[in-house]
């Protein structure tokens, strides 16, 4: 949350020491690693030194392949996960305000929600093949799950006096979701948001490895079964990138969304 | 006068069959209009659901209670709550939280501002509009709270324990506020608390309702000589008077509590 507020200041030392101090257990590791690689305590294939991963990872940077492919991973968990945010919110909304939809769809998220969605993905690839389709909606099926359960919730729980308070000042019953159950409901659905971003990725990373055609996920099974160990972590230091870099959007726009919580 | 609420053979019973509870017990009771009435009792005895039912957010089980003589069928804007936790629209800030019932009524904006800033101003609020609920401390909550019920006009306000979760100098400073208010526009008032000596200070007459089920026991007038200040009125032998009074026919009521 915070990190917006390091953007505002100028660039002094003061706050590289700090950010240095804040990360300096991280600098320890990564120089343990590059010194491993270095003095081969560690074969080669294994663990690359730390500098031959960031030198792959420029090249396939140059070559296009690295953008290319995070794309393709980007889109596919974006698409899917946009999705699942429309029908989960609308069916976890519903769920906590109408008896028949709840009688509906409970038994459905009860199953549905623990299911290791990502041991479907050879039933994914049988019905719908192993395309950008296939995966898209393998992201919406896996990541509906945390947005309608907490949107449902959220809902649940608004305090019935908010609701009465609305009444009593001449809110309709069909008026009253807009004007209060979704106001009040909104940060729990933001949460639901983002349990299911990295659910997303994860999702689209597992089903590239297993079924290809492009992505991070591909490039990083690729360079394993082309012995390039180097291309294997840089892969995955894209996807961590990716990872955290859609995590600090999803903050910065909740708390832009939710500045009176 | 507007704003009388009459209440005849109310019943109000929760749950089925063996969870089947009666909270209030053939309950017939008058308010006049413009007339401050608390309601006192042990902890249990449905006075906040009575306060809910004249709400109109729960369904009577048998019985009437009617404002102006007309059957009251749900909430109206013709009254306004005023909680206990408040529950104001965290999202909203103070001016948007006052200004809600207006919008909801159509009011234009230019007016909705106006009408707004005065009972802003009223509750000595001003300042704080562009606030948000969660900075506030619970006294400014809750004049948020009481500014948002008054700026929609109802004719009748009920207020329930609203003043039970602060502290004894802010609360005596909202009683008298409150009585400011009351004094100045005329509303009626059924103000429900728990503690006697509020209810004595507060209103022209008591009602006392029985423990489990709740219904009337006594109704205490309280007549007295309010133009001077607190101190004068609360060291008063007709205060002392009035106030033990009540306590003992609310006392009545704890002890069976007890030995129960």
């Amino acid at each position: 949350m915070d990190v917006n507020a390091d953007a505002t200041d100028g660039f002094d030392t003061s706050r590289l020491v700090d950010i240095g101090k804040s990360i300096y257990s991280l600098v320890i590791v990564l120089v343990l690693w590059e010194l491993v690689g270095q003095l081969e305590l560690i074969h080669y294939y294994f663990l690359p030194p730390l500098s031959d991963i960031i030198l792959r990872f420029i090249e396939l940077t140059l070559s296009g392949q690295m953008l290319e492919n995070a794309f393709l991973t980007l889109y596919r968990a974006l698409v899917g996960l946009a999705i699942a945010s429309v029908f989960g919110v609308i069916v976890g909304v519903l769920s906590a305000r109408n008896d028949f939809v709840d009688w509906f769809f409970d038994p459905i998220i009860k199953i549905g929600y623990p299911v290791p969605i990502i041991s479907l993905i050879p039933v994914f690839m049988l019905w719908f093949g192993i395309g950008d389709i296939s995966k898209i909606i393998m992201v919406a099926v896996g990541t509906f799950w945390p947005v309608a359960v907490n949107a449902r919730d959220s809902t649940q729980q608004v305090q019935t006096n908010l609701l009465w308070a609305a009444q009593m000042m001449g809110t309709s019953d069909r008026r009253l979701l807009r004007r209060v159950v979704l106001p009040a409901a909104l940060p729990g659905i933001i949460t639901g948001f983002q349990i299911a971003m990295p659910l997303s990725l994860i999702i689209t990373f597992v089903f590239e490895m297993v079924a290809g055609g492009g992505g991070l996920g591909a490039l990083e099974i690729q360079g394993v079964r082309s012995f390039q160990s180097a291309q294997v972590y840089a892969a995955i230091i894209a996807v961590m990138f990716i990872g955290i870099g859609l995590d600090r959007g999803l903050r910065f726009i909740r708390s832009r969304l939710l500045h009176w919580t | 006068m507007d704003g009388r609420v009459t209440i005849s053979e109310l019943e109000k019973v929760y749950g089925e069959g063996p969870e089947r509870t009666k909270a209030i017990d053939d309950l017939s009771f008058d308010v006049e209009g413009g007339e401050f009435v608390s309601v006192v009792g042990p902890s249990g005895c449905g006075k906040s659901t009575l306060l809910y039912l004249i709400a109109g957010f729960l369904d009577t089980t048998s019985g009437t209670i009617a404002v102006d003589g007309e059957p009251i069928s749900g909430p109206g804007t013709d009254r306004g709550v005023v909680f206990q936790d408040y529950a104001l629209f965290p999202w909203r800030t103070v001016f948007e939280n006052v200004t809600y019932g207006l919008e909801e009524s159509g009011v234009p904006k230019e007016e909705r501002q106006t009408t707004a800033q005065k009972y802003i101003d009223l509750v000595d609020l001003d300042g704080f509009e562009d606030k948000y609920p969660k900075e506030l401390s619970g006294g400014m909550k809750q004049r948020v709270g009481i500014a948002r019920t008054l700026a929609y006009e109802p004719k009748i306000l009920l207020m329930d324990e609203p003043f039970g979760a602060l502290d004894q100098p802010l609360r005596e400073a909202l009683q008298d506020q409150l009585i400011d208010i009351w004094d100045d526009l005329g509303k009626t008032i059924v103000f429900i608390t728990h503690d006697v000596e509020e209810a004595v200070y507060l209103s022209e007459r008591v009602l006392i309702m029985t423990r489990h089920p709740g219904t009337k026991k006594t109704v205490t007038e309280i007549d007295l000589d309010r133009s001077g200040s607190r101190e004068d009125i609360v060291t008063s032998d007709a205060f002392a008077q009035y106030k033990n009074a009540v306590w003992k026919s609310l006392h009545e009521e704890t002890q069976t509590e007890v030995t129960l």
